[in-house]
């Protein structure tokens, strides 16, 4: 299965013109480099039998968590958008794998905005090559959606902040060296850099009984008299961590539209080969006007999927502002991957239904449309700028 | 050590498709680097670690070649020379043996060149051994395991029953194999770096003298072998399955 097709050609070519050759060189090798390394590991890690750190690694020494960052950092500098192409490869290969890879980056994307310089020369190059993995804690048992509603409290005592609460459904908890935490303060919500060896954290039973995205480790942090030092952990200015949060997520849905893109586009491969050799009533799969009708469908939604994640992260390498543009499409890549995994689903039949080659594909999918958003909350947004009064 | 390295951007035989005759589909088939020469690529730029000096990348094809030239460099490649020829204007095995070779005495003192066992596509394996003569180089073909020391180049070559051990003086030009060595994947940040090396461009009218050989050889019919796959769905319990998979070996004669 080629992951780099001529549709990421034609995408490049129509954003970014002349540059568009040597981002298709970079995507091209990295798609390569996926198919050999990571792509074969992927059905394994949905069935418990692989390690992500594993396909992590790849993905960390060919150098995904530095495409956008500054060179000063380790970084290399590219446009968000290559990212944001990169991260559907990557999706495509394996889900987990890149979901976990895209929230490691959100961390880093953090520490970058809105860290001091000490923070940033700390952490950042160990977090851009992978030495350090890193974890983002924002919501909680009791909150998800109304993220400021949350309960973990953080307590000034002398130069240390005392962390005191519980965070729920944590993607790489247990394995991240750091911890982005969000928790109340008197002046508001602030983010702190908690360290993974913190005596104060403490991480639950994995939650192994997840739909998909089964290769990722998911858990519960507690927070429990967590001591961390004010000046080395507190990340931004104390209350600003809520707006600081959104800033991040809108970059973020960008990342979890293109790995819903990427996961939508390898289960409509495997349909696609699947509908041209399958025979039935003297005839290909293929050749039935309803199988064409959900093949052209497919294409149609990534297509538009694709270029509204794409649109939105041109946006933001312009420094405008994309918060709804990500909203929509987010929503609209999440949505469009279910309901193209259920068409593979359906195209594969009985096949479909009981391989999990086929079918992780949805359930992978399925997650996405509730996490870092969800589907309602981020239509809630996109309504809201629509009805601000326009200037 | 100044190494040129060979390689061909390749039909991908995975892409390429047939007319109803059974003529591949060339015009418009996607390319890449061909398989084996990755394998060469990598040879050499584990002989430019151990011993220092440049690789040349030295292709001869079409304008889409040049992604095969930067993925090679992106591998470790110091520089790239690209001869310019057409799928319509390519010369055959002998010719392009002909093109290369001027173009290597013009890069100046060269110490090894490295080429694989054959192109992915079409597979004559027939460019290394016709360069050779024409640099007036000993050849040593298939080495499964290269080594250089003291301006020397010691090969294996694997047999069923034996290994023969062939060394000559550099330069030298040698072939290797799939199994020679396992290719590395270049990281982002050397895809970049190798996107912003130069490549330098020979036009095929720049190399061509009065020796040039006319060999009168001629490919006159190009048709892909069709393979024909059986899906065939066996279900039941394992045992089941089982017995009827060994009866259907059986049928088809493989057992």
């Amino acid at each position: 299965m080629k992951l780099f097709g001529p549709e990421h050609e034609r995408v490049l070519l129509s954003l970014y013109g002349d540059a568009a050759s040597e981002f298709d060189d970079l995507l091209r090798s990295f798609s390569a480099v996926l198919e050999a390394k990571v792509l074969p590991l992927s059905l394994g890690l949905d069935q418990g039998k692989g390690d992500i750190a594993e396909t992590r690694r790849v993905l960390f020494d060919q150098g995904l968590s530095k495409l956008s960052y500054p060179e000063r950092y380790g970084g290399l500098a590219l446009p968000f958008g290559v990212y944001a192409l990169a991260m559907e490869l990557a999706g495509a290969a394996d889900a987990s794998t890149a979901m976990s890879i895209g929230i490691h980056n959100t961390v880093a994307d953090a520490i970058a905005q809105f860290g001091s310089e000490e923070q940033r020369r700390r952490l950042l190059p160990s977090l851009l090559s992978g030495e350090k993995l890193a974890a983002f804690a924002l919501t909680e048992p009791s909150s998800g959606s109304d993220a400021r509603s949350m309960s973990t409290r953080a307590a000034k005592d002398g130069k240390y902040f005392v962390l005191d609460g519980s965070k729920m459904f944590i993607t790489n908890a247990g394995e991240a060296d750091v911890y982005l935490v969000f928790a109340s303060t008197p002046g508001g919500h602030s983010a702190f850099l908690v360290e993974g060896s913190n005596s104060g954290l403490k991480v639950g039973s994995p939650l192994r009984e997840k739909l998909g995205m089964r290769g990722s480790h998911t858990a519960e942090v507690r927070l429990e008299r967590c001591h961390v030092a004010a000046e080395d952990s507190l990340l931004g200015e104390e209350g600003a961590g809520f707006e600081g949060a959104k800033k991040l997520l809108d970059s973020s849905r960008v990342i979890m539209g293109m790995i819903c893109v990427g996961i939508a586009r390898t289960a409509y491969l495997k349909a696609l080969a699947y509908s041209r050799s399958r025979e039935l009533f003297g005839k290909k799969l293929s050749d039935f006007q309803l199988t064409r009708e959900k093949l052209a469908d497919g294409v149609i939604e990534m297509n538009a999927s694709r270029l509204l994640c794409m649109h939105a992260a041109r946006l933001k390498e312009r420094g405008l502002t994309f918060a709804s543009e990500a909203a929509q499409a987010k929503v609209l890549a999440t949505e469009m991957s279910a309901r193209t995994c259920d068409a593979a689903i359906q195209l594969l039949g009985g096949y479909g239904y009981t391989t999990d080659d086929v079918h992780r594909h949805w359930r992978d999918a399925r997650l996405l449309a509730i996490g870092e958003g969800a589907s309602e909350v981020l239509r809630l947004l996109i309504a809201s700028r629509e009805l601000e009064p326009k200037t | 050590m100044n190494i040129v390295v060979l390689l061909k951007n390749a039909v991908d035989e995975a892409e390429l498709r047939a007319d109803p005759s059974g003529h591949p589909i060339l015009k418009g088939a996607a390319t890449k680097m061909s398989n084996f020469d990755k394998n060469g690529v990598e040879e050499a730029v584990r002989q430019k670690e151990e011993h220092g000096g440049t690789i040349t990348v030295l292709t001869l094809g079409g304008a889409d070649s040049k992604k095969a030239i930067r993925e090679a460099m992106a591998m470790g490649g110091t520089k790239g020379v690209h001869i310019l020829a057409e799928p319509e204007a390519a010369p055959d095995s002998l010719g392009t043996a002909y093109y290369l070779a001027k173009a290597i005495k013009r890069i100046g003192e060269v110490d090894l060149v490295v080429c694989s066992e054959g192109a992915s596509d079409t597979y004559q394996g027939q460019v290394g051994a016709m360069l050779a003569e024409l640099l007036d180089m000993p050849f040593l073909a298939y080495a499964k395991k290269v080594e250089v020391v003291g301006g020397k180049i010691r090969c294996e070559q694997g047999f069923e029953r034996g290994v023969r051990v062939l060394e000559t003086k550099l330069p030298a030009v040698v072939s290797v194999l799939s199994e020679t060595n396992v290719p590395r994947y270049p990281t982002l940040l050397q895809v970049m770096v190798a996107s912003k090396k130069a490549i330098e461009d020979v036009q095929l009218s720049a190399l061509k003298e009065s020796d040039y050989p006319e060999t009168g050889f001629e490919v006159v019919a190009l048709t892909i072998q069709p393979v024909n796959r059986k899906r065939l769905i066996l279900e039941g319990q394992p045992e089941e399955a089982a017995k009827k998979l060994l009866m259907a070996l059986k049928q088809e004669g493989v057992l």
